[in-house]
């Protein structure tokens, strides 16, 4: 079933209130089979919520969602099945041992080879022995990432995969997604850290309270994603070298210090300063805001 | 034991009805313990006669305090057997789905192949189970009460009091349960059933002392509970029904609220 053509998820003007709170308005989305789906967005924007409805914990106010050609209301039992799920800020039945807890489901799903489990666990560097109550944010998150990868399924979807998680874990979360990618399963994650989705994403779509912002292949973000670089300068150098440069902005000269923005490849700005004799240079992560205001500033970042 | 969500449901519950197995035994033996000093001494039932009709209230309609049956219904069936069966049945019930979900740990179990129906199903199953293993352990203690201080009394009527007091026990479970499934709120569910459960116990108590009102005890469960008397006379299969029945009907509130709502968003 993995194989196969069409959508593996389908949201139609999905539509989501608390009570008077609009959580989610009128989404469409298509995730395609074997993508690595990144939904990103701010804290409070919907991506818990639009995932939950997925899983039919949450009934939306209207619009509809199918998941496999599912519908997420009616086939929920087999949806549940065929779908593997990591909940954000998941909670854990703390007063069994991670091993009681992978066996326990691994009953309730069937079809689980506990070798892989093993496996799994040993990646993870994640103990089974001890009371989940015991183990810090991190170790919990592993166990959490073991149990929605244990069963092989042909989608997973996971709610902030790495939160909590060591750059060594993270490393190996991302390899993993790579191996489960080059099955030819599917990945939805949801997320706030640009360069993670850049980095094992296939497309994106980008919501904001509640909307959808846009749905773009990861490398149209990255040709968008902003640069925030300082250079230190052996003397003072003129501004206008820079100001004019391609994708360049914001440039500012403070004795031998220039800061300045640049969106997309930050290539030429090297390039430029490589003139000079740098003494110190400072890259600032992209944040999510950056991207946005990429996406949504009058002046086209694709100038360039 | 990590089958399915019934028995994973029975096994969080193992400890907890450990403990309150070895406290109902317990209490029922240590009271019949006291029984020979009652025996002995028939003008007590003057003494408590004299109480008036308050005490008759809390104690039972009994004739004779100092007969096996008369102590152990006043005693235990009057008072602190259903009330320990109830505040069970309600801990046991409100933990269920509102305790899953409170603890965020629904999410988890609903990603697997599950119908929300099925774990409604599952959950309450247990509970009956678990009700009635205290009912088991509380019948072992009052046989053994009765057998150390050789007292002569039906093990049959003794197990039809104990099917009484699970009966009503099971119905204020059911009643936290489907509270709980309905809203998701384990606090809630078990406050409003323990205030249920304090009102109906007085209603079937205090009202009778007005006459002309007795009829009213009829809406409370205590009253099918009790009134006729299982000790003496045997389980009434219509009083029993009158539980089973309002068991079953908050079963399917908890099938019917839980199915239709959004989960965890409280
Ligand atoms: N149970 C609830 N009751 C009322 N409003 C809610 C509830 N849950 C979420 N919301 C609101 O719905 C919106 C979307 O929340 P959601 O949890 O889906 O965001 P999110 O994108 O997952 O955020 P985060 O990155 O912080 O996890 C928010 O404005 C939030 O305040
Ligand atoms: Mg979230």
């Amino acid at each position: 079933m993995t194989t196969g053509f069409g959508d593996v998820i389908h949201l139609e003007s999905l539509t989501k209130f608390y009570g008077e709170t609009r959580a989610l308005h009128d989404i469409d989305l298509t995730v395609r089979v074997g993508e690595v789906f990144g939904y990103l967005g701010p804290n409070g924007a919907g991506k818990t919520t639009t995932i939950r409805t997925l899983f039919d914990f949450i009934r939306p106010t209207s619009g509809k969602a199918t998941v496999l050609g599912l519908d997420s209301q009616a086939d929920a039992r087999e949806i549940r099945r065929r779908v593997d799920y990591l909940p954000g800020d998941i909670a854990l039945y703390d007063r069994m041992t991670g091993r009681e807890l992978l066996k326990f489901l691994a009953n309730l799903r069937g079809g689980v080879d506990w070798n892989y489990v093993e496996q799994l666990a040993e990646r993870f560097q994640s103990d089974l022995n001890p009371r989940i109550r015991t183990l810090s944010r991190g170790n919990k998150q592993k166990i959490g990432l073991i149990q929605a990868f244990m069963k092989r399924p042909e989608l997973i979807i996971m709610d902030e995969p790495t939160a909590g998680l060591d750059p060594l874990m993270q490393q190996e979360f991302y390899a993993l997604v790579e191996e489960v990618k080059a099955e030819g399963r599917t990945i939805f994650i949801s997320s706030h850290i640009v360069p993670e989705v850049e980095r094992i994403c296939d497309r994106v779509g980008i919501i904001r309270e509640g909307e959808l912002a846009t749905v773009e292949d990861v490398h149209v973000l990255k040709d968008r994603a902003l640069h925030q670089l300082e250079f230190r300068f052996a003397q003072s150098v003129p501004p206008e070298v820079f100001a004019n440069l391609p994708g360049v902005r914001d440039v500012v000269v403070e004795g031998t210090t220039l800061n300045g923005t640049v969106v997309g490849s930050p290539d030429a700005m090297v390039k430029a300063a490589a003139n000079y004799e740098v003494v110190g240079l400072t890259s600032r992560e992209t944040s999510l805001e950056d991207v946005f205001l990429a996406f949504y500033d009058g002046d086209s970042p694709n100038a360039a | 034991m990590l089958r399915n969500v019934f028995f994973k449901s029975l096994q969080e519950q193992q400890r907890s009805l450990f403990w309150w197995v070895i406290g109902l035994s317990a209490l029922n033996i240590v009271t019949i313990l006291f029984y020979p000093s009652f025996a002995n001494r028939p003008e007590l039932n003057e003494i408590f006669e004299d109480l008036g009709p308050l005490a008759e209230a809390f104690m039972g309609p009994i004739e004779d305090f100092t007969s096996p049956e008369g102590f152990i219904d006043s005693q235990l069936f009057s008072f602190m057997i259903p009330l320990l069966f109830v505040a069970f049945g309600i801990f046991s019930g409100s933990g269920s789905i509102a305790g899953e979900e409170e603890r965020g740990t629904l999410d988890l179990l609903l990603s697997n192949p599950l119908h929300r129906r099925q774990v409604i199903l599952e959950k309450f199953g247990a509970n009956l189970i678990a009700m009635a293993l205290l009912g088991v352990g509380t019948w072992i203690g009052l046989v053994a009460g009765a057998v150390m201080v050789s007292m002569d009394i039906s093990w049959l009527r003794l197990a039809e009091a104990t099917v009484s007091s699970a009966l009503l026990g099971t119905s204020f479970g059911a009643l936290a349960f489907a509270l709980g499934s309905a809203r998701g709120k384990r606090g809630t569910a078990a406050g409003v059933s323990a205030a249920i459960g304090v009102a109906a116990f007085l209603l079937n108590t205090l009202v009778p002392l007005v006459e002309l009102l007795e009829p009213l005890t009829r809406i409370s469960p205590f009253h099918y509970y009790n009134s006729a008397m299982p000790l003496f006379n045997g389980l009434d299969p219509l009083h029993a029904f009158a539980l089973v029945a309002t068991t079953a009907v908050l079963f399917i509130v908890a099938l019917v609220t839980f199915e239709r709502r959004d989960l965890g968003i409280g």
